[in-house]
């Protein structure tokens, strides 16, 4: 099916195609989603290299990273050519509706971007700590990890926001925008883990290693470099149910529902508009260790 | 292979077994030349007097020792050949000590010793021995001009020497300022403890890499290629305040049994907004939610 977005020619196909089969949602549903969720997703994906994920035959069904732009992509999706120590990689730039739209049309049902846009490569604009809770340790020990990492920031007088990962676990995120380099965020965030992990020993790890992980939340600082991607706020995730990464109020981390499928998402969205536009805008020094 | 940097052999007792010396570490440092921005050549070294700016060719060099400020006495190379160590050709193992005893301070660089022609027997003897004893023989050599001390031990299917410095030749700490007197309080030392416990892991060299190096050769091999590259923007060092990230922890603790819960609250304190051009949409968004 041919269809133009803001004046791009973009063809669709497979649009009756089940990507996820406990529930029936369906790629033109995906897109869809996409389509109406693109306004507040658009800002937090702009200008960052994507590293799609792609499910050609559904969540259920081997799934591949790709992280060099697909060669038969239209000539006007934007690229950015990023150069590592060995090869060289041409990373999607999802810059408008169409691109987004082209995007789920190929199955990349969850975007994954770095802290940082892609001309300032050294240069996050927030700090990010994923929590990870390992079973049986859910998303309740999460809910308490989250609000100590607040606690912490509001202490240091800086703002951090929530979301869902929309699987198990939760992000917090501290907005930078003020030309900190990676050099600086992650030792930080690494400190700020490790604390946690020194203070709360039965609940926190700071260590990616599994064994340690049994029963706590790992809170997993390195997501804060330059090769890493954490999903996009917004993102589809590739779960059984088509869930959200959504942003939350801490009164939601704190006790509220934490779980919200597309057409919840967009239902909240409309109500309560982005939730995470300050990780756009809000400037926050990143204070100096004692 | 590369060319054996030194033969002889190596011995104890009346044990005596012909070796090779190979380097056995190439640090992998980037090398640059000097050139002229100019015209691009080379930049050549040339050795020139201070008091009449001529050249000094080398027949006319000597060694001077400052024996004071201005003051010089000068030897000759035949002076200084007539104390040359003996080059025995021998690296004798004098002890063998249990390796943990010797602090890493000590080691210079590491060699390996490789069997000669016919020695692969009690080669292999020795390194076997050596592995079941768990000790490190401690021997003297000389290579090329300087008298070594080394530690010999099993490395692998080889034997490995590493020269070591002088007991006189590491910095005494009585040298130091500044360094603690007092003991730390026993609950600090069992949350430093946790912390350490928490960072546990097994040493793997491969994980650490030298980002420096790989960062310079890609910029280098993109020059090679031609292309035009504008050296990115250094970002700036963080200029935000002090803070003790224990402290903050403890006042989070302390606010999350009293169940207190603060909202984003935009314009609060030195927080500043920066409108983006692209983000037009999403600051609408921002003030609406404000305004309410």
């Amino acid at each position: 099916m041919d269809v133009s977005i803001e004046g791009r020619r973009l063809s669709l196909s497979n649009l009756e195609k089940v990507l996820y089969p406990k529930t029936g949602f369906t790629k033109a549903q995906v897109i869809d989603y996409y389509m109406r969720i693109a306004p507040v997703v658009l800002p937090h994906l702009r200008d960052r290299p994507l590293t799609l994920k792609r499910y050609p035959n559904g969540v259920e069904k081997p799934f591949f990273y790709e992280k060099n732009c697909p060669s038969h992509r239209p000539p006007w999706v934007k690229t950015a050519t990023v150069r590592g120590s060995e090869k060289q990689i041409d990373y999607c730039l999802i810059q408008d509706a169409a691109t987004l739209a082209w995007a789920a049309n190929l199955a990349d049902l969850e975007l994954h971007v770095p802290l940082h846009r892609w001309r300032n490569a050294d240069r996050p604009d927030a700090i990010v700590f994923d929590l990870d809770p390992g079973p049986p340790a859910d998303i309740e020990q999460c809910r308490e990890v989250a609000l100590l990492l607040k606690g912490m920031f509001d202490t240091l007088d800086l703002q951090s926001f929530a979301k869902a990962s929309g699987s198990k676990g939760m992000q917090v995120y501290l907005p930078l925008n003020s030309r900190v380099s990676y050099e600086e965020s992650k030792p930080f965030a690494r400190a700020v883990a490790e604390a946690l992990a020194a203070k709360k020993p039965k609940l926190v790890v700071s260590n990616m290693k599994k064994s340690l992980r049994a029963g706590k939340v790992l809170v997993d600082w390195s997501q804060n470099d330059p090769h890493k991607t954490t999903v996009c706020v917004y993102s589809l995730r590739a779960k059984e149910r088509p869930t959200v990464s959504m942003p939350l109020t801490w009164e939601e981390v704190r006790k509220g529902p934490v779980s919200f499928e597309a057409e919840e998402a967009l239902r909240r969205v409309e109500k309560r508009g982005d939730l995470f536009a300050p990780l756009l805008s809000l400037e926050q020094k990143l204070p100096r260790l004692h | 292979m590369a060319r054996p940097i030194w033969s002889g052999s190596i011995s104890f007792g009346l044990v005596s077994v012909p070796v090779k010396l190979f380097s056995a570490t190439s640090p992998k440092e980037v090398r640059f030349h000097m050139l002229h921005d100019k015209d691009g050549a080379r930049i050549q070294q040339k050795r020139v007097c201070s008091a009449d700016g001529q050249e000094v060719p080398w027949e006319h060099i000597v060694k001077g020792f400052e024996i004071s400020k201005g003051r010089y006495v000068t030897v000759a190379r035949e002076e200084l050949e007539a104390f040359n160590p003996r080059a025995t050709k021998a690296i004798e193992i004098e002890d063998f000590v249990d390796l943990e005893q010797i602090d890493p301070i000590y080691y210079e660089s590491t060699y390996y010793l490789v069997p000669d022609r016919g020695a692969s027997k009690p080669y292999a003897l020795l390194v076997e021995a050596m592995k079941k004893t768990g000790k490190v023989g401690v021997a003297k050599f000389v290579l090329r001009t300087k008298q070594y001390l080394c530690a010999v031990r099993p490395l692998g299917k080889a034997l490995a020497v590493s020269t070591m410095l002088y007991a006189d030749e590491v910095v005494s700490q009585d040298e130091l300022e500044g360094l603690p007197e007092s003991k730390p309080g026993e609950r600090e030392l069992k949350m430093a403890e946790q912390l350490i416990g928490s960072l546990e892991s097994d040493f793997d060299i491969k994980k650490y890499k030298d980002d420096y190096r790989e960062q310079v050769l890609a910029l280098l091999e993109r020059k090679a290629e031609g292309e035009e590259i504008v050296a990115a923007e250094p970002a700036e060092a963080p200029r935000g305040k002090v803070v003790n990230l224990m402290d903050a922890l403890q006042k989070s603790l302390a606010a999350a049994k009293k169940g207190e819960l603060r909202e984003a609250e935009p314009d609060r304190g030195e927080v500043r907004r920066k409108p983006h051009p692209h983000h037009r949409a999403a600051a609408r968004t921002a003030r609406k939610r404000k305004s309410r």
